[in-house]
């Protein structure tokens, strides 16, 4: 193995590459899918009311709405303005506020406020948005509430976020889209090019090919897998095993795209197996997506011992002794996975020749 | 036109098109995957806030909290309360103690515990301390010197009534299944311009004419095909079926179009797909409109797939009729008219 032409033909990787569609698409994917799912997951399956705030003057309640953990609270305009947000369901529940709307409130005078409904709120909604509302109101007021309430936790459960269950899913995403996808989709292409014969009749061995395919593969995987850490704020205390676990989730991916790529016989049966394929690589994603899940049903999964670690380590505070045992796993199935793209050089170098 | 050499082009079409494993595939599955993922979703809405109670000395307490959004179980002593909260029952435990009505009578500020499992959110918790705090005001003579005036939008009230999410998701599911078939028919005809097989079929009595009508029923077929099909499992005809049908085939239509558009500007099926995701990514906007209502604007009507979204969703969720949209069908068989004419002129001119 020549180190030298490794080096060029993953210069070359290096400059073909990004001008394909799937390098674009295993780049942008995963930091598309991230900042849309944050916000679909973050603001719009949050089951909390919406309250919208049209302000005829500079009311306090409008900050003091903002501030509460009840209802999320959005400010407009106009009346117009609001009436539309309702209209539409941005809003659940709309309010006007009259001029010396605190005044009013202060000096127990008794005041109308004009409210919009959204036809389609849930009830509870309804019922929350109104009853902070009044509360925020008394608070304004300056009344002292007749009765002191005491909240008290029971059970043990600890509620994970939607943006949390997410990460695992997001995470595979970065690492195995591009990591897998380039060198599976530039082998076929060579293939289907005949270029890798061509390149084959040179002193190159198809196994330097491989590899540096591999190492596009491997570091574009790496890149990706640490760009949706940093957007989503989960390096934890530990980057550097969190780099480590991606480091090995990225020479999997690398090695998963170099065997389907030599496997495949043009783009079309690659992305079938994709297909197929895909739900081994993603189902320990969607276990911790659903924690009702039996959650040891994602063990049966190679990409288990990647997401596990990722969430130890992110969400958990973990340490070394948290993962260690899935180090091993990981780096027994790159080690087995290695065995197995030996193999398939072998079996492409006997079908070439 | 010859209406024997259509329809074996069309039978040579749907052929390849199967043998294409890839595509195949995606089209079953998607189907399958499609109508499961619909079933596996909430088909009801759970608007209420359950709450247990335990008032030993307050009996009518529950009528007294009770109200629309509010449903209240009566717990038989603290313990069995404090079960129901951590079995999830309901959201919060509410236990007034027995001297509360004493308290207040003589201006005492007495304590509400309220109890919550561990992993309820922040805002309920304070929703309900919120609610307590209104109730005890209330009961206390003591109301807000505010009133609400309120008017229900776009109306009528939908209490109880709400769209189940799995229904909010049927107009994406409809428009992804339709939308996925450019890739399909763009697939088909890029084959045939790489391979020149188009150049030897014109060489036969074969016309472009011909060759248009045969790739635009084989568009149309597997694009309507599988977005009826999918509705017609879901319940989506179960509304004005006729509206609904006619809206599938119109964004039918539309695919068939922006397949050829895309067939003109595509080298290859890497091509195919890159375009295939630009327009996918366009047309599926105007479903987010149906699923989280509020997130987009006005502009969104400048995408054509928004007037099959909203009269897919008027028609079969709200129950909509032909006086509300037909306007939206006029609109999309302008678009369709559109792509398909400047998607035919672009490929002819590819192809010729």
């Amino acid at each position: 193995m020549s180190v030298r032409r490794v080096a060029v033909l993953l210069r070359r990787e290096l400059l073909q590459g990004p001008k394909s569609f799937i390098f674009l698409w295993s780049v942008v994917l995963p930091i598309v899918m991230s900042l849309v799912l944050s916000l679909v997951f973050g603001t719009l399956f949050n089951d909390k009311p919406r309250l919208g705030i049209a302000d005829e003057d500079s009311s306090r309640l409008v900050s003091l709405a903002r501030e509460s953990p009840s209802i999320i609270t959005r400010e407009y305009g106009t009346v117009n303005d609001i009436e539309q947000a309702v209209k539409t369901g941005a809003v659940d529940f709309g309010i006007v506020l009259p001029e010396d709307f605190d005044r009013s409130v202060t000096d127990g005078q008794h005041v109308e406020i004009t409210a919009y409904m959204w036809g389609e709120s849930l009830a509870k909604h309804r019922i929350i948005a109104q009853v902070t509302l009044q509360d925020l109101v008394r608070e304004l007021s300056g009344q002292e509430a007749p009765v002191s309430i005491s909240i008290n936790t029971l059970g043990d459960e600890v509620s994970i976020p939607w943006s949390d269950r997410l990460l695992p899913f997001l995470v595979l995403m970065a690492v195995f889209v591009g990591g897998m996808f380039l060198p599976a989709t530039s082998l076929v292409t060579e293939k289907q090019k005949r270029t890798l014969e061509a390149l084959t009749v040179t002193p190159t061995a198809l196994r330097e090919v491989f590899l540096a395919k591999g190492i596009l593969g491997f570091t574009t995987s790496l890149t990706m897998g640490l760009i949706i850490l940093a957007l989503n704020q989960a390096f934890g205390a530990q980057p550097g095993l969190l780099v480590l676990m991606l480091a090995l989730g990225a020479v999997m991916a690398a090695e998963l795209g170099l065997v389907l790529g030599s496997l495949a016989k043009d783009m079309a049966s690659l992305f079938a197996t994709w297909k197929f394929g895909g739900i081994l690589l993603f189902g320990p994603a969607l276990i911790y997506l659903f924690p009702e899940i039996p959650q040891w049903i994602g063990k049966v999964f190679p990409t288990y011992y990647l997401v596990e670690s990722v969430v130890r380590i992110s969400q958990q505070g973990g340490g070394w002794s948290d993962i260690a045992a899935n180090v091993f796993v990981l780096v027994g199935l790159d080690v087995v996975l290695v065995a197995i793209v030996a193999l398939a050089v072998k079996k492409m170098r006997s079908a070439m020749a | 036109m010859n209406l024997r050499a259509i329809r074996a082009l069309v039978a040579k079409d749907f052929t390849l098109f199967f043998r294409n494993r890839f595509f195949a595939l995606i089209t079953l599955l998607g189907l399958v995957v499609y109508v499961a993922l619909y079933f596996v979703m909430p088909g009801s809405v759970d608007g209420t806030l359950d709450i247990g109670l335990y008032a030993p000395a307050w009996s009518p307490a529950p009528d007294d909290i009770q109200q629309k959004g509010l449903d209240i179980h009566v717990a038989e002593s603290e313990d069995d309360l404090k079960d129901g909260v951590v079995a999830h029952d309901y959201v919060a435990g509410v236990v007034l103690p027995g001297d509360l009505v004493e308290k207040l009578a003589s201006g005492q500020n007495p304590q509400i515990d309220l109890y919550f499992a561990s992993d309820t959110p922040e805002e309920t918790k304070e929703a309900v301390a919120s609610l307590m705090r209104e109730l005890i005001y209330v009961q206390t003579g003591q109301p807000l010197a505010v009133d609400f005036s309120t008017q229900v939008l776009p109306g009528p009230d939908m209490a109880g009534q709400q769209i189940p999410p799995r229904d909010r998701l049927r107009p994406l599911f409809a428009v992804l299944l339709i939308v996925f078939e450019t890739y399909g028919l763009a697939t088909l005809v890029t084959e045939e311009i790489e391979h020149r097989t188009i150049q030897a079929l014109l060489v036969t009595p074969v016309t472009v004419k011909d060759l248009f009508a045969a790739k635009g029923i084989t568009g149309i077929t597997l694009a309507f095909g599988q977005g009826a099909l999918f509705m017609a499992l879901v319940g989506g005809l179960n509304q004005q079926p006729v509206i609904v049908i006619l809206a599938l085939l119109l964004a039918a239509l539309l695919v068939t179009g922006i397949g050829f558009l895309i067939a003109s500007l595509a080298k290859d099926m890497m091509s195919v797909l890159a375009w295939g995701v630009l327009a996918l990514v366009i047309l599926v906007i105007p479903s987010m409109g149906t699923m989280f209502p509020g997130v987009i604007t006005e502009w969104v009507k400048v995408i054509p797939s928004y007037y099959v979204v909203d009269t897919v969703d008027r028609v079969a969720s709200y129950g909509s009729g032909w006086p509300d949209i037909w306007q939206n069908l006029l609109i999309l068989l302008a678009f369709d008219m559109a792509f398909l004419l400047i998607g035919m002129v672009a490929l002819r001119r590819r192809f010729q």
